[in-house]
């Protein structure tokens, strides 16, 4: 079965999903919980619900912040330290005290020092392999001082080598005793870069070359995805979990250089990083433990509202630089830029944003349980930004003469063997939704003929031009972007796909509406003025250039167009199509429209995202929330914008009915078995 | 005559040995010599100023008494009236007694403790009140509970050299880092092969640091013990003797001694605590 989203895939959730296959299963954390007392009478959750299986051969990595309970675990798993609740087994058997078969590499070496290389490889080899005769044993030690390469320091103490040489001489005492497990504790933690590059690529081969299992703590993530077989990311502590693990598809055996090009590396990398990252906001929202702060007749003044670096974040930087959210009571709201829909989405299910910039489909999305099969009602009230996103393709296909996705599959057809990768930013976003759209429409299947990958809007082009995507959809600046380098060209614009579509709406959680009514009408308020503002071409020059600045797109003010851009930068060679700018504010434009989130959730039941809820009405009725729009429109005295709409009809010519979308799924060509199941909502508390 | 090349080289060679010995080591010898000249002269010169009823050090040569004692150090004319060396010797056989059998006991004790956490909270408070019993005060005990002199003396020393090896020896045990333990836990090693291969290697720098500082105490006890146990042959009894005697250069001949000994059981233990550890646990 294809992947649409390979990397959003890769990360298992856990450990509901997680069945362990007991055959294959070599070692099992089962359920481990590790309590520490404190001095003071307390105690300390380290380790809560931890769950792994390793299978035999398999290099596993543990990474986490410092803290986080890495070490405790492998040192469980070694047995030098037990857990308070849950076991851990090897081959079946409990692991109950340290073993020889459960052999770790320590950070700092552990080696003795009142012995030389030789007998400190030798105290181990003896112990553990006492049934041999000396002679096998003697073989065994110089065996594996050779392996390291060691011969010419194997009698001098360990206070005469180097860093990088202790190192090798604690993974040779290790490997030397035959263990049936590996556990490497940070080994080249305390190494400098050089050293430890030529270590790993060591520990990889003798690993490879004596099929070792081998779990190893670490914090370098070039290093894990380097070594692992699995990556396993913590979370922080206290009460650490599995945050996900990662399963690195590079093929072994494995040269640095090789894995650096492969294709999975970087999104591998990013996923880590992003992982990290993340871990590192929760903490300082721990630290921070921000309280309501009550003014102005308002619930809640200072807000954290999330936004992605795009052409399309005009309103929320307009709202804050040109003090629309004060004047609207709302003193103390800090802007936080993700690099992600990803971090908006955990920004909001995590609790420490407060509102964010969303794609139009995220809040059904959410709702429906697109985001790790749970619940979390959403509710949108209005509609930021409409249009500004467009199809970019490689330059190298407008040479090959691809004007639109007809040309597109004549030219998959006619290579069979290449497998084309487009980039898009999420799949709640509505370039998700129009790019399937726009391939299936063309007779394209998104999933067979061609694969989709989540990319952050930010790096599209920077994937174009190395050539791990061959297409994107996206909001400007970055299609334009791609057409000014020369690198890309504009294939589809809105216009030939669905001129006015909603593009970004503000979300909250239905939790936060309810508990603060008065700040979420002070934020549509605020917001929608902002919008109105942006609107207006006498403010464009202005809002480039707050647009442009490092805390906002962060890019030249050439590539953010507000108005009509100069259509030459679109095409390549002749001027080829008409732009359809973003709309911001006007008829119709930002009042939520319930058809809308109706036509985005059959799309995301259509590509097989969320089910088809089959109370989708009464969804779109606690997400779509029309009444706190009007509310903070007529409290603006802008009465004029009301709500216009008729039937959904896009550049294909088929028709949405808002009435039967059951009936309208069931009548698409190119689709996923969808399902229609019923989404349990929370139990609506008491009415906003 | 025909100049010979190879001696002239190794003449050479000495006088270059010589020269470059004397730039790394001159300022380190010629410095200690300078302050000792110094001292001395300023105490001749407090002396002969009448400052102080002291003698100077130009009296340890000039008075008949010491200067036999300063050029006959071997005499032995029976009973108490033996030369210094054989009195210092005798002095320093006391405290070989009462130092092993305080080596032997300390670290062994110590050890038991050091592995033991229960009886180590059993018996801290006991070491750490018995510790603080100045030496002197011992004698009396020491005489009572043992009625002889000679076994008295040796008692003293003792227990005032125990401690520190005690103590420190049980610090040693106790500060043995978790990775060794760590690494002797995961290899599954058997006890003695533990005892011999990990403690006591590891504990050994806090032992020497022990013993060090107990023979400096030894030292010190047995001049005092000696000075109240009268009618012991000793160099501690000997200045005793001669204060009685208001032989007074001869007590400050007797002090040099007693200090030249001191120093030298210190660097005896240095240079074996040298020889022994490796590098890495200096």
């Amino acid at each position: 079965m294809p992947r649409p989203y390979a990397l959003l895939n890769r990360i298992k959730p856990h450990p509901s999903s997680f069945i362990p296959k007991p055959m294959s299963t070599y070692v099992a954390v089962d359920q481990i919980e590790k309590v520490f007392p404190l001095s003071g009478g307390g105690s300390y959750v380290a380790l809560k619900g931890i769950d792994l299986q390793i299978k035999k051969g398999e290099f596993i990595s543990l990474i986490g912040h410092s803290g986080c309970g890495k070490s405790t675990l492998l040192n469980m798993i070694a047995g030098l330290d037990l857990p308070t609740e849950g076991i851990v087994t090897l081959e079946g058997k409990l692991v109950k005290r340290p073993g020889p078969d459960r052999m770790v590499v320590f950070q700092n070496y552990s080696l003795l020092p009142w012995m030389s290389v030789r007998e400190n490889i030798a105290l181990a080899v003896d112990e553990v392999l006492a049934a041999l005769s000396k002679q096998e044993r003697r073989e065994i030690i110089e065996h594996h001082i050779q392996m390291v390469g060691l011969q010419h320091a194997a009698d001098k103490p360990p206070g005469q080598l180097s860093g990088g040489m202790k190192q090798r001489v604690a993974i040779a005492r290790a490997l030397a005793t035959r263990p049936k497990l590996l556990l490497l504790d940070e080994p080249f933690g305390a190494l400098d870069a050089l050293t430890r590059g030529n270590l790993q690529e060591q520990l990889m081969k003798i690993c490879e070359e004596n099929e070792a299992t081998a779990v190893m703590v670490t914090h370098d993530v070039d290093e894990a995805v380097l070594l692992s077989d699995r990556i396993v990311m913590l979370t922080n502590g206290p009460a650490s979990k599995v945050g996900g693990i990662l399963d690195v598809d590079i093929p072994r055996p494995r040269k640095r250089m090789d894995v650096v090009s492969h294709p999975s590396y970087y999104s591998l990398r990013s996923e880590l990083i992003y992982f990290l990252n993340q871990q590192k906001r929760i903490k300082k929202l721990r630290a921070k433990k921000t309280t309501a702060i009550a003014r102005h007749g308002l619930e809640k003044v200072n807000l954290e509202l999330g936004f992605v670096p795009l052409t399309a974040c005009a309103p929320i930087a307009v709202a804050k630089e040109k003090g629309f959210f004060a004047k609207h009571g709302l003193d103390e709201v800090s802007l936080v830029r993700e690099t992600s829909w990803r971090g908006v989405v955990d920004g909001i299910a995590g609790g420490y944003l407060d509102a964010a910039q969303m794609p139009a489909g995220m809040p059904v999305w959410l709702t429906a349980g697109g985001y790790q099969d749970q619940s979390m009602p959403m509710v949108s009230a209005l509609t930021m930004t409409r249009n500004g996103n467009a199809v970019t393709l490689a330059r190298k296909f407008y040479e090959q003469g691809v004007y639109n996705a007809a040309d597109f599959k004549r030219l998959i057809l006619e290579t069979p063997g290449q497998r084309h990768t487009l980039g898009m930013v999420h799949p709640s976003s509505m370039h998700n939704l129009l790019l399937r759209y726009w391939l299936a429409a063309g007779g394209i299947d998104p999933d067979h003929d061609v694969s989709l990958t989540t990319i952050p809007p930010a790096q599209m082009v920077a994937d174009l031009k190395a050539g791990t995507i061959d297409g994107y959809c996206v909001g400007e600046p970055w299609n334009l972007r791609a057409a000014i380098e020369g690198i890309g060209f504009t294939v589809a614009t809105d216009l030939e796909i669905w001129l006015g579509h909603p593009g970004k709406v503000l979300g909250v959680r239905e939790d936060w509406a309810i508990a603060y009514p008065n700040t979420h009408i002070a934020l549509i308020k605020a917001l929608l003025e902002a919008c109105q503002y942006c609107a207006d071409e006498a403010n464009h020059q202005e809002i480039q250039q707050i647009l442009s600045a490092k805390a906002y797109v962060g890019t030249s003010v050439d590539y953010i167009k507000l108005g009509d851009p100069n259509t030459q930068t679109c095409s390549l060679e002749q001027p080829m199509r008409e732009y359809a700018h973003h709309l911001f504010y006007g008829e119709g434009v930002n009042r939520p429209s319930r058809t809308e989130h109706l036509w985005m959730m059959t799309q995301m039941a259509r590509w097989g995202d969320i089910p088809f809820p089959r109370n989708w009405l009464e969804i779109l009725e606690r997400v779509c929330r029309v009444g706190a729009f009007s509310t903070a429109a007529r409290e603006l005295g802008m009465l004029d914008i009301k709500y216009h709409r008729g039937p959904i009809e896009l550049f294909d010519g088929v028709k949405f009915d808002a009435e039967d979308p059951i009936t309208y799924l069931n009548a698409l060509s190119i689709k996923r078995d969808f399902s229609v199941a019923e989404v349990m909502l929370d139990a609506r508390r008491a009415a906003a | 005559m025909v100049a010979n090349p190879g001696t002239r080289s190794t003449g050479s060679n000495v006088a270059g040995f010589a020269r470059t010995f004397w730039k790394k080591q001159g300022q380190n010898i010629m410095l200690p010599l300078i302050g000792v000249f110094v001292f001395l002269l300023i105490w001749q010169l407090l002396s002969s100023t009448g400052i102080t009823r002291l003698p100077g050090p130009i009296s340890l040569v000039t008075e008949q008494r010491t200067r036999e004692l300063l050029l006959y150090p071997f005499y032995d004319l029976g009973g108490l009236d033996k030369g210094l060396f054989w009195q210092t010797m005798y002095s320093l056989a006391r405290v070989a007694k009462g130092y092993t059998a305080a080596a032997v006991v300390g670290i062994g004790l110590g050890i038991l403790v050091g592995t033991n956490q229960t009886i180590n909270k059993a018996v801290d408070p006991i070491f750490q009140f018995l510790r603080m019993i100045a030496p002197l005060a011992w004698v009396p005990i020491s005489l009572i509970a043992l009625q002889n002199v000679q076994q008295a003396a040796v008692f003293v020393i003792f227990i005032t050299a125990v401690w520190p090896i005690l103590i420190n020896t049980t610090v040693g045990v106790q500060q043995i880092p978790q990775d060794y333990k760590n690494v002797a836990r995961v290899l599954q090693i058997s006890p003695r092969k533990y005892f011999f291969k990990v403690l006591i290697p590891s504990a050994l720098p806090y032992i020497f640091t022990g013993l060090r500082i107990a023979i400096g105490l030894a030292w010190l006890a047995i001049i005092a013990a000696e000075i109240v146990m009268s009618g012991v042959i000793g160099i501690g009894f000997f200045i005793w003797n001669a204060y009685q005697n208001n032989y007074v250069s001869e007590v400050i001949l007797a002090v040099f001694y007693i200090g030249a000994v001191g120093l030298l059981l210190d660097r005896a233990m240095a240079y074996l605590q040298q020889l022994i550890l490796p590098e890495e646990q200096r």
